[in-house]
């Protein structure tokens, strides 16, 4: 009998090796790696797969994106285009014309009111793009608004003219979201595909399992307190947030976000945050970011023909919360409150 | 019973005690931890569950910055060397998945641990 201990003791020590050697291949650890640019973060976290070359790469997507379209670097398509505002058109890359354009037809849903590339002047009028934030009197806001819209913008294939020499164009209000576009587009071509990927670009989320069909948990930051409101549930998605709570200064106890509203020239005060949830498709990434800025400019009674007419373009679900701090949703998703929880 | 049979059984309880010590080491949850880290390198991590009132004073990218945990579950930014101080502004980071960051200094605080049981933050 004492010789029937020994294949007992190494069944079970076997067993164990293999229930260690499966606990730990089904459970990769994710690696997270954290960049800055485009003046905020990005934050990656992916499981599976080359992890660490897959974080590299996408941060280099997104610094080829900052390269394209900065505000602030002189060599950028940007850059170029302004600085021959009111000179003649400039010829641009068929990507960063494809983004003008994208943007444009964004601003056409309500003929720019909501969302504006060109609003960048009163962006700096603001002392947002100087980080020296004042109020301007309201005769500078008129004067600036004047020539801060797309009519100002003119796109005939691959060329980019703004008429008036004051005129400028900033697609920060777009460029995180594109960059998930870019970066989506990457991980479908990687041969060892990672199990999970989730990029955090400045609030702008990538929610990527491939074709294992993750259903995300998807938490809305409070806008006024500490953690989060409720969570919503997706499948693989973009997922962009606007809102007053992160970027914003305050004289005489009144709050001033840096999301300027171009239909009056004054920040945005409609709304305390606006999360816009889009399918992976081509470019939702980018149409989704500016969306954001469409619905937190937006009054109520207006978010839901909004709603109508761009529901149709994989939006999956809108959470808004209004100046209010009343929480409500656009589309068939299902907000689940913290306090229901 | 043999003697056989009693060491059989030992072997057996020390197996599963040792597949159940394991399990609750891969399974744990982690306390409420705040990790502070500058350029993606990790530079301090912080107890949030501990009652003490903790300072820390690290080093950004552009200069000192001072942390304090409050003794009672929260992390903020106190002082920056920051031109915008948006990090000074954010209210403190309390729940796991909270941040506060510090773009200018490379500086990000995130608290860690589970109890949300979300994926992702959208803000």
């Amino acid at each position: 009998m004492r010789k029937a201990i020994a294949p007992i003791v190494a069944l079970i020590v076997a067993g164990a090796g293999l229930a260690t050697f499966f606990a730990l291949r089904t459970s990769p650890e994710p690696v997270m790696s954290t960049y800055f640019l485009m003046d905020t973060v990005l934050t990656v976290k992916t499981t599976g797969g080359d992890a660490a070359t897959i974080n590299e790469h996408l941060h280099a997507l997104a610094s080829d994106v900052d390269s394209m379209t900065s505000y602030y670097k002189a060599e950028s398509e940007t850059a170029r285009v302004n600085a021959a505002a009111g000179k003649g058109p400039v010829s641009v890359s068929p990507e960063y014309a494809a983004l003008v354009k994208a943007a444009v037809a964004v601003e056409a849903i309500d003929h720019g009111s909501t969302f504006d590339i060109a609003i960048s002047p009163l962006s700096s009028l603001w002392g947002f793009t100087t980080e020296d934030f004042r109020v301007p009197a309201a005769k500078e806001i008129s004067d600036t608004l004047a020539y801060s819209h797309s009519d100002q913008l003119v796109i005939s294939g691959t060329t980019v003219q703004l008429r008036d020499h004051r005129a400028r164009i900033d697609l920060g209000g777009i460029a995180k979201g594109y960059s998930l576009d870019v970066m989506e587009e990457y991980l479908h071509t990687i041969k060892l595909q990672p199990r999970q990927v989730i990029v955090d670009f400045g609030g702008n989320l990538l929610l990527y399992s491939g074709g294992r069909k993750h259903d995300w948990k998807i938490g809305i930051r409070d806008p006024r307190g500490q953690g989060i409101i409720g969570y919503v549930r997706s499948g693989d998605a973009f997922v962009a947030t606007s809102g007053d709570y992160e970027r914003y200064f305050e004289r005489n106890g009144k709050r001033y976000c840096h999301i300027i509203d171009p239909s009056t020239g004054y920040p945005g005060t409609l709304n305390q945050s606006a999360t816009v949830i889009t399918d992976i498709q081509p470019m939702h990434g980018a149409i989704g970011d500016a969306l954001g800025k469409v619905f937190f400019c937006s009054p109520a009674e207006t978010q839901r023909s909004l709603f109508q007419t761009v529901e149709s373009q994989g939006i999956v679900g809108i959470v808004l919360v209004d100046a209010a701090g009343t929480q409500s949703t656009l589309g068939p998703i299902t907000f689940v409150p913290t306090a229901a929880q | 019973m043999k003697r056989s049979d009693r060491i059989t059984g030992v072997v057996i309880l020390a197996a599963v005690a040792l597949v159940v010590v394991f399990w609750i080491v891969m399974h744990r949850t982690p306390g409420t931890l705040a990790v502070v880290q500058v350029d993606g390198k990790v530079v301090a991590t912080v107890d949030l569950t501990s009652r003490e009132v903790q300072t820390l004073r690290i080093t950004g990218v552009l200069g000192p910055l001072v942390i304090v945990a409050d003794g009672k579950g929260s992390i903020r930014v106190a002082e920056a060397t920051c031109p915008d101080q948006i990090c000074v502004h954010t209210i403190p980071a309390r729940s796991p998945g909270d941040q506060v960051i510090c773009v200018p200094n490379h500086m990000v605080i995130t608290v860690e641990g589970k109890g949300t049981g979300i994926d992702a933050l959208a803000h």
